[in-house]
C-alpha cells in the first residue's frame, strides 16, 4: 500500500503523509522544528546572498572608479611638476649660454648675474661654474667653494653624457635640504666643455608641492630611485627619511602603520630623479561608504528578524492546523472502523440470533408437552420427581437463551426514531424508578444533582430510556453492594449533557479502550451478554450524541452523554 | 368473567417450522381448543378457504407467502379471522407492521403457553363481540 518515491528517501520520517490506525503518529514538535529551520535558512541564505552580492558589487565598482579617480590625479600633478622642473632647467640653460664661459670667470660677473637670477627666482641657493676637467673655476654663494674638484662625482660623468643633470634633494655642506641643476656647455673659444651648475632650495619643492596637494589625497610627496623622501609625508616622516618597502609604479593596496588600508600610486616625473607618490584613503574609510554597511548589516539584521518571527508563528500556527486535521482524520477513521466492527457484529449477531431462536422455540415447546403429559398421568412413576425438576431447570436455561437471543436480535432492530420533546431529567427519574427495587437490594444511594433549567431536547423517549436504563444498570452491576451513584445533568455548549458516576471499582486501563465493543464483558459467563455499552453506544450515535468514559481502577468510572438539543439525524 | 367453550374455538397454526407446530397444536388440543395446522402460507390460505377458522397464529417468516402477505390477503374476504403474529425474529417492527395490517396481536417466540391462550381467548372473545 505504502509507495515509497525518490523524494521520500530523503524525507525526514515528521514530513512525511502518513496517516494510520497504528501506534506511529508524526512528530509535530520535530515537524515544526525542521519547517522553521527549512524555511528560515531559505529566508537567511536569499537575505544574505542578496546583500551579499550587493555589497561586493558595489565594493568593486567603488573601488574601480577610485583607482580611475587616481589615475586622473596623479597624471595631472605629476604634469604640474614636470612643468616646473622644465621652467627651472630652462632658466639654468638659458643663463648658462655657451659663449659666456670666458665672461663668468672674470670679475664680478657671476655675482651679478647671481643677482638678477635670485631677483627672479628667490629659491635659487648659488651658482658655481665647473671647467671640463671637473674643477670649479668659480663660484658665488654662501660658502667658499672654488676650486673644489668635481671630477670624481657620479653626477659629472653622467652629465658629460646627457648634458643635463638634476640631483635628488641632500643637505651638502650647508645642512640645509636642497638639489642642483647642473648643464653642460660647449664654450666655443676654446672648443672645451664647461658646466653651470645652480643649487636650489629644497623648500622650492615642498612649496610647489603643498600648492598641488588637495583635498583629494591624504599624502602627496616625491621619492627619489633609493626610496628617500625628497619632500614632507604625512605617513612616512619628514624630509630625507629613507623608507624600508620600496614603492612600485602604479596602484598598490598598502596598510598603514595605524592600521589604515590605502591606496598607494607612484608616477616617475620625467627628467628627474623623482618618481610623484599619492596616498589616498580606501572607501572603507569614507562615510557614505560606512553608512551603507551599517544600513545594508541592519537591513539584514531587521529582514531576517522579521523572517524569523513570521516563519516561527507560520510554522506553528500550521503544525497546529495539521495536527488538527490529521487528529480528525484519524478519529474519524477510528470512528469508522469501530462503527464497521459493530455493524458487521451486529449482523453476525442478529443472524446467530435467529437461528438460535427457532430451535430454542421448539425445546420450549417440547418441555411444556412433556410437562403437560406429566401432569395428566395421574399414577406417580419411578423418577418422575427428577424428571420434572430437570424440566424446570430445562426452561430456566431457555429463559436465559431468550434473552441473549432476543438482545442478539435487537442488535439488527431498525427501530424508528420518534422525535419528540423530552425533559431529560424527567426520564433520567423515570428509569430510577424502575431501577428502585434493585437498587435499595443493593444498597446503593443516588445522589442527584439534576439542573432544573435544562433545555428540553428533540429526541426519542424509548431510546433514552433504553440509554439510560443500560448505563445506571452497568453501574449497580459494578458497585455491586453498598455504593453511591451520582447523576448530574447540565447545559454544556447547547448541548444536554448528563455524566453518571459510580464509586465502584473503577475498569484497568488496558480494559477502556474495548468497552463498547460487542460481546465485550468482565461479568461472569452467564451474567452479561456484553452487549448492553455496544447497543448503548449505538443508540446515542443514533440520536446523534456522544458517550465518553473515564475511570480510575479503585475510584469509580464516570460515562459522560451529550444529546444535542435537536440531532442533525433526526 | 365469561368462560368460554374452547371446543367451540377453531384455532389454525401457520408455520413452516413443523416440530414447533406440531407441537403447539397437540398442546392446545390438549387444552380442548379446536386446533389444526398448515406449513406454509400457501397451505394456510387453502386450509382458510375450506374452513376459516376462529383464530389464526400466524408465523410471519415461511418460504412460499409469507405471513404479512397471507394478512393481506385475508383483508378483503376473511376479516373476521383473528389473526395472532408469532414471530421467531424477535422483531418488534415486524410484529408492530402486523399489528398495522390488522393483526389483533403478536407474541414472540419462544412463546409462552399461559399468555398465548390468554390471547387466543382475547381474539375469541372479540370475535363474538365483533
Amino acid at each position: 500500500m505504502e509507495t515509497t518515491t525518490f523524494v521520500d528517501r530523503f524525507l525526514p520520517k515528521a514530513l512525511k503523509s502518513s496517516i494510520d490506525l497504528g501506534l506511529h503518529r508524526r512528530n509535530y514538535t520535530q515537524f515544526r522544528l525542521i519547517l522553521i529551520l527549512l524555511i528560515t535558512a531559505i529566508i537567511v541564505g536569499s537575505v544574505i546572498s542578496v546583500a551579499g552580492l550587493g555589497y561586493y558589487y558595489y565594493r568593486d565598482l567603488l573601488q574601480k572608479e577610485e583607482i580611475d579617480q587616481l589615475h586622473w590625479q596623479i597624471d595631472g600633478k605629476v604634469k604640474s611638476i614636470e612643468a616646473l622642473i622644465n621652467n627651472l632647467t630652462s632658466v639654468v640653460q638659458f643663463t648658462a649660454r655657451n659663449d659666456r664661459y670666458g665672461e663668468l670667470l672674470v670679475g664680478n660677473n657671476l655675482g651679478e648675474l647671481f643677482v638678477r637670477l635670485k631677483r627672479q627666482y628667490p629659491f635659487f641657493a648659488d651658482l658655481g661654474v665647473i671647467d671640463h676637467l671637473g674643477i670649479q673655476q668659480n663660484y658665488w654663494g654662501p660658502y667658499e667653494l672654488t676650486g673644489t674638484d668635481y671630477s670624481g662625482e657620479d653626477w659629472f660623468a653622467e652629465l658629460s653624457d646627457k648634458g643635463l643633470y638634476i640631483s635628488g634633494v641632500y643637505t651638502g655642506y650647508r645642512q640645509v635640504p636642497h638639489f642642483s641643476i647642473a648643464v653642460r656647455n660647449l664654450d666655443p673659444l676654446s672648443g672645451k666643455m664647461w658646466i653651470l651648475r645652480a643649487t636650489i632650495d629644497a623648500s622650492t619643492l615642498q612649496n610647489f608641492i603643498d600648492t598641488i596637494k588637495t583635498n583629494a589625497s591624504d599624502d602627496l610627496f616625491l621619492v627619489d630611485g633609493e626610496s628617500t623622501l625628497q619632500t614632507v609625508s604625512k605617513y612616512y616622516g619628514p624630509l630625507l627619511t629613507r623608507i624600508d618597502s620600496s614603492f612600485t609604479a602604479g596602484v598598490s593596496n598598502v596598510v598603514t602603520s595605524d592600521y589604515k588600508r590605502v591606496f598607494q600610486v607612484m608616477e616617475n616625473v620625467k627628467n628627474s630623479p623623482w618618481s610623484l607618490v599619492l596616498v589616498k584613503q580606501q572607501y572603507f574609510h569614507h562615510e557614505h561608504w560606512q553608512k551603507f554597511s551599517k544600513k545594508l548589516l541592519l537591513t539584514v539584521f531587521v529582514c531576517i528578524s522579521i523572517g524569523f518571527v513570521v516563519v516561527y508563528i507560520l510554522a506553528s500556527a500550521l503544525t497546529v492546523l495539521i495536527r488538527k486535521a490529521e487528529e480528525t482524520q484519524l478519529s474519524m477513521l477510528r470512528e469508522a472502523e469501530h462503527t464497521d466492527k459493530l455493524a458487521s457484529i451486529g449482523r453476525l449477531a442478529a443472524g446467530v440470533g435467529h437461528e438460535i431462536n427457532n430451535p430454542l422455540a421448539i425445546i420450549n415447546q417440547k418441555t411444556g408437552l412433556i410437562e403437560d403429559l406429566l401432569l395428566m398421568s395421574a399414577s406417580d412413576f419411578e423418577h418422575k420427581e427428577t424428571i420434572q425438576n430437570s424440566l424446570k431447570v430445562i426452561n430456566q436455561s431457555i429463559d436465559r437463551c431468550k434473552a441473549i437471543t432476543h438482545r442478539l436480535l435487537g442488535f439488527a432492530r431498525r427501530t424508528d426514531v420518534h422525535p419528540e420533546m423530552l425533559q431529560v431529567n424527567d426520564i433520567i427519574k423515570e428509569v430510577l424508578m424502575f431501577l428502585e427495587n434493585s437498587m435499595t437490594y443493593s444498597r446503593i444511594t443516588i445522589n442527584l444533582q439534576l439542573d432544573e433549567q435544562l433545555t428540553p431536547v428533540t429526541s426519542d423517549q424509548m431510546q433514552l430510556q433504553q440509554i439510560f436504563l443500560n448505563i445506571i444498570n452497568n453501574a449497580i452491576d459494578a458497585i455491586g453492594k453498598n455504593g453511591e451513584i451520582t447523576i448530574m445533568t447540565h447545559m454544556v455548549a447547547g448541548d444536554v449533557r448528563i455524566v453518571i458516576q459510580d464509586n465502584g471499582p473503577g475498569i484497568a486501563e488496558n480494559i477502556l479502550p474495548h468497552i463498547f465493543e460487542p460481546f465485550f464483558t468482565t461479568k461472569e459467563t452467564g451474567k452479561g451478554t456484553g452487549l448492553g455499552l455496544s447497543i448503548t453506544y449505538g443508540l446515542i450515535k443514533k440520536l446523534g450524541g456522544e458517550i465518553t468514559v473515564r475511570s480510575h481502577v479503585g475510584q469509580g468510572t464516570a460515562f459522560t452523554i451529550t444529546i444535542p438539543l435537536k440531532s442533525k439525524k433526526l | 368473567m365469561t368462560t368460554v367453550n374452547r371446543e367451540n374455538i377453531k384455532v389454525l397454526i401457520a408455520d413452516d417450522e413443523i416440530e414447533f407446530a406440531s407441537t403447539l397444536a397437540t398442546r392446545l388440543q390438549l387444552r380442548k381448543f379446536n386446533t389444526t395446522m398448515a406449513e406454509s402460507g400457501g397451505a394456510a390460505l387453502s386450509a382458510i378457504e375450506k374452513s376459516p377458522p376462529d383464530v389464526l397464529l400466524l408465523d410471519l417468516k415461511m418460504p412460499d407467502i409469507d405471513g404479512l402477505e397471507v394478512l393481506a390477503r385475508l383483508k378483503d374476504d376473511f376479516a373476521d379471522i383473528k389473526v395472532i403474529i408469532l414471530t421467531g425474529h424477535g422483531s418488534f417492527e415486524a410484529g408492530q407492521e402486523g399489528m398495522k395490517l390488522g393483526a389483533y396481536d403478536y407474541v414472540m417466540k419462544p412463546v409462552d403457553l399461559n399468555r398465548l391462550i390468554e390471547k387466543i381467548e382475547g381474539a375469541y372473545k372479540e370475535k363474538q363481540a365483533g
